[in-house]
């Protein structure tokens, strides 16, 4: 198994081919990714000692915190595809969260009950005419995690309403909550001193520094924010958690039956992007050292989607180099190109050319990368998934080995004996509108047994798997496996209880590897959290190589068809190679029940004879499999056991033989004068 | 003015401002009906429609309010200002489908709409950048004519408001039921690829449904002039949003329901400042525009549900 799970390229060839490369790239990729990453670190800590001009170090510090905020909005759109149209309110809220909290905008009349804040330095009694008042005073420094936090929590609590919603609908949406935030805080005066903004904002102070209204030291705490947010991005990305999104972002349906919770993992990309989005407006607010609504409206949104669209929706580099690059665009690039066309204007004496002003048409210039972006490289500058080139010809036109299935790897829940019926269905009926497409169906799965449904197109079999996972709430009658009734469960924990299935249109989320699709099949056994992904804990490393050893042991059961593609797309695939690759992530699940929706559905003779063999003999290895098969070969060959639905009713049972000779069966198969004959 | 004829004129106000998302909110379902697509162009194709009709009606020369028209003068006026506008913006339309959207159709998600966002801030500041930031006096030849009825006003740019705002839907409701192009509309609303396979030109729906709803929006663009004598280039922000609650409120894709919520539309707004506080109305169209996309997104009349499926 071992050496099956290695990547290709190893051995005398591998060696010679990287000897010839140059010396960098005889690095390790990790090395490289290092490497650049602490240059870039380097020259950012350097600018302002070797850039003195305070003008243009305080332009960087805006230019990083909207990278940050590019980051934030790319854990919600670029990673779980949620498009939110008003992030800038929770810049807003982050905002306003340090500036009521450290400045003289609130001042309640000074009791008792402030006492205890005054020991811990949060608030100030200022001594005033008419009595006492409260100075609130929090530190900038602890604010920081309270206002992500904070904001967090508003991302929760507007997100939760837009769960239910297709795409466009939850941005508009979220659209309209960014509408209503700056609206609220221009409208409570008491609270955000309204329209005028607020004032005397704290700035910060570092051990007893002041930082005053001088660039530099908030230039150094955005670099850091924005290299914690990139390292929080990245470790994200590559964990259960950032898996869970892609999925859900590529297919949601498909992500809930592979045994991600939606509703968990949606909520949790609104609170983590909004975090970003709160801790950065604290380190805005401290640096403007005011805030007023008309900073946080629409147009704000939309640059911070224009940044992540330019630089590529899902990279992490991507769009801080978007954000960084449209910045610097906006302060620098845009009022240099202009002095040279009015220098260039006075020199052939041309008025209107001296006249331009090209800062003025920033927002016209977002419009036009949106709609270049979009119509020609919707990928952004640098984009998420790198380009895996195609296999080489010799890879593509080799013999096709066929993987042992003698033993399963990992997978040592199936392997215990248990007896009985592993799923028994009673009285299922299932009603759409006024059709029922299942009609009080009776059925039971013996343990290690093969169950073959079938009957015509419409029959109500894909409706039976379907209900059997989660996917159908609306039901009535019992569904129990392993003795649990499971008919109210959501997919994602039918998944857990140890049932899996592909779909009869093949659900693969098209965009992530091979390998990616079928760790994401792991999902529910894999435990690493948030804190775990972002902490990389030697527990989680370990999980998450273990993860992807056994996802290419699962690959090699098919021989040569998957492992060499495995960091390929999974779109890129042909019909074949999908169909195989579902059946690899259900079986990453380690089901105990394994539902096959038309697994044969499109392959030719042999690939058909290759895929039962090798279903015969998963289920040798003790996977109990249900599937539904048109190909009446096929289903004599494999099933202990056959379930002919039609209209909705079981209308036959028993053994393939036994049912291939049934009069009902076969009226209606191939009609009623077909049976008469 | 007594509290209830204070309520009643603004009724009155909002059954204008209604009439007016009424149209706009049109050219929102029309295009969400037959392509699934949220069109944020349309919020700045009717803000550049205003500017259309403001240049047709000077260009017969009618500058200001001073100008009052009568008779046959006027109608002829009229006419050619709402025919220029209307071609004006449907072109736009159509070519914003052509060169934007066609070349998307297919793609997954919510490109085609990001998309519209770009090409409405690309609208949005070719005039802010040519015309000014500064409000345009409109051209209004409409002469000053009051009618009372108790404590209520009437005016006659409001009769005329109502008039062409029917007249419109009427048309394009018995375009849509009674035309061949209108059958083909409705049945790729139903099911493209299905109309597709039955020989509808899809394309050519599309265009249609672009070309309609842009030039509603044109319309309602010109009477949105001629009612504020004024425009500028943040008028469609406001008026395109509202006019899209209209039409989530409605029911997005159904005909009737963007009537009915533009009209609703426009009494919340003018009731609910009157009774609540003008500054809060943006807050309560917007939770309104939440609240029913949660809680009832097929609105009041609609059939496709923005739910998932």
């Amino acid at each position: 198994m071992a050496e099956i799970g290695k990547p290709p390229r190893s051995g005398v060839a591998g060696l010679a081919l990287r000897m010839r490369a140059p010396p960098l790239a005889r690095l390790s990729p990790q090395l490289r990714a290092r490497f650049g990453a602490a240059l870039v670190l380097a020259a950012a800590l350097a600018f302002p000692i070797l850039h003195g001009n305070d003008a243009d170090i305080d332009a960087a510090a805006n230019a990083l915190a909207f990278a940050a905020l590019a980051l934030g909005l790319n854990i919600v759109v670029g990673f779980a595809g949620l498009l939110d149209l008003g992030y800038a309110a929770f810049f807003a809220i982050g905002a306003y969260a340090y500036g009521v909290a450290a400045s003289w905008q609130v001042q309640p009349a000074w009791n008792g009950f402030w006492e205890p804040f005054q020991w811990l330095d949060l608030v100030a009694r200022v001594h005033h005419a008419g009595g006492d008042v409260v100075h609130f005073q929090v530190s900038f420094w602890l604010m920081l995690p309270i206002s992500a936090a904070v904001a967090a929590f508003f991302g929760v609590l507007f997100g939760a309403p837009t769960l239910r919603l297709k795409g466009d609908y939850l941005a508009i949406v979220t659209l309209g909550f960014g509408e209503i935030v700056p609206i609220v805080v221009r409208n409570t005066p008491s609270l955000t001193n309204g329209a005028m903004g607020l004032n005397g904002v704290a700035a910060p102070h570092f051990f007893g520094y002041d930082f005053g209204i001088r660039a530099t030291p908030y230039y150094y705490v955005a670099v850091a924010l924005v290299a914690v947010l990139m390292l929080v991005s990245r470790r994200l990305k590559d964990s259960r958690v950032g898996r869970a999104w892609m999925a859900i972002r590529e297919d949601e349906i498909a992500a809930a039956a592979m045994g991600v919770n939606p509703v968990r993992y949606k909520l949790l990309a609104f609170a983590m992007g909004a975090a970003f989005a709160g801790a950065t407006g604290t380190l805005y607010v401290a640096k403007l050292q005011t805030a007023t609504p008309e900073m946080f409206m629409f147009p704000v949104s939309v640059m911070i989607l224009v940044m992540i669209v330019f630089g590529g929706m899902g990279s992490v580099w991507g769009v801080v180099v978007g954000a960084l690059l449209l910045q610097m665009l906006q302060s620098w690039f845009l009022e240099d190109l202009s002095s040279w066309l009015h220098a260039l204007g006075r020199l052939v004496h041309v008025a209107w050319l001296q006249r331009i002003e090209l800062a003025s048409s920033i927002e016209l210039i977002f419009g036009v990368i949106l709609v270049v972006m979009m119509l020609f490289r919707r990928e952004g500058l640098i984009p998420a998934t790198r380009r895996t080139p195609a296999l080489a010809l010799a890879e593509q036109s080799a013999q096709p080995t066929r993987g042992g299935f003698d033993h399963l790897p990992g997978i040592g829940m199936i392997t215990q004996r248990e007896s009985g019926r592993l799923l028994e269905i009673k009285d299922l009926t299932v009603n759409f509108g006024g059709l029922a497409a299942l009609r009080a169906v009776d059925l039971a799965v013996p343990a290690h047994g093969i169950i073959a449904v079938i009957g015509p197109n419409g029959s109500g079999k894909s409706t039976l798997f379907n209900a059997v996972t989660g996917l159908l709430p609306e039901h009535s009658g019992t569904i129990r496996f392993a003795g649990e009734e499971i008919g109210r469960l959501k997919p994602h924990q039918v998944l857990e209880r140890g049932i899996a299935r592909t779909f009869q249109n093949i659900r693969l989320f098209p965009n992530l590897s091979v390998l990616e699709n079928v760790t994401i099949g792991m999902h529910a056994r894999l435990s690493t959290g948030t804190v775990g992904a972002v902490l990389r804990l030697p527990r989680n490393r370990r999980e998450e190589a273990e993860a992807r050893e056994r996802a290419r042991e699962i690959l090699a059961l098919f021989g040569n068809r998957l492992l060499p593609r495995a960091d390929h797309v999974a779109g890129s695939l042909s019909y074949a190679n999908r169909r195989r690759t579902e059946i690899a992530r259900a079986l990453a699940s380690q089901p105990k029940l394994l539902l096959l929706d038309e697994p044969t559905a499109g392959m030719n003779p042999a690939e058909t004879l290759e895929l039962a063999e090798q279903i015969k003999s998963l289920n040798r290895l003790g996977l109990t499999i249900m599937l539904i098969e048109h190909k009446l070969d096929v289903v004599v060959n494999l099933a202990d056991k056959v379930v002919v639905l039609d209209h909705g009713e079981k209308i036959a049972e028993g053994p393939p033989e036994t049912v291939r000779r049934n009069e009902e069966v076969i009226r209606a198969y191939l009609g009623r004068s077909a049976a008469l004959a | 003015m007594s509290e209830t004829s204070v309520l009643l004129q603004q009724v009155v106000n909002g059954l204008s401002l209604g009439a007016m998302y009424a149209l706009l909110a049109l050219g929102f379902t029309l295009v969400y009906g037959i392509i699934e697509l949220i069109n944020f162009a349309h919020f700045n194709v009717f803000m550049v429609s205003s500017f259309v009709g403001m240049w047709a009606l000077q260009f017969l020369g009618i500058y200001g309010q001073s100008q009052a028209l009568t008779g046959f003068a006027l109608a002829g006026v009229l006419l050619f200002a709402f025919f220029a506008t209307m071609l004006a913006a449907g072109v736009l339309g159509v070519a914003i489908e052509r060169f934007s959207l066609r070349p998307l159709r297919g793609a997954s998600g919510t490109t085609g709409m990001i998309t519209t966002i770009g090409v409405s801030y690309i609208l949005f500041n070719v005039i802010l950048l040519t015309v000014g930031a500064g409000s345009q006096n409109f051209p209004d030849p409409l002469p000053v004519a009051r009618w009372h009825f108790g404590g209520v006003t009437v005016q006659l740019k409001e009769v005329l408001i109502w008039g062409v705002a029917l007249l419109l839907m009427l048309g394009l409701q018995l375009f849509v039921d009674r035309t061949r192009l209108g059958k083909a509309m409705r049945a790729t609303a139903q099911d493209a690829e299905a109309a597709r396979m039955m020989g509808v030109n899809v394309d050519r729906v599309v265009v249609t449904a672009f070309f309609l709803g842009s030039a509603l929006a044109g319309a309602a663009a010109l009477i949105f002039g001629l009612y504020y004598d004024y425009t500028s280039f943040i008028v469609g922000y406001t008026a395109g949003l509202r006019a899209f609650t209209a039409a989530v409120l409605g029911g997005i894709g159904s005909v009737t329901g963007a009537m009915v919520g533009g009209l609703l539309i426009g009494l919340i707004e003018t009731l609910g400042g009157q009774l609540i506080a003008v500054r809060w109305t943006d807050v309560i169209i917007f939770s309104i525009l939440v609240l029913v996309l949660v809680f009832a997104p097929a609105g009041l009349l609609g059939r496709a549900s923005p739910t998932k499926s």
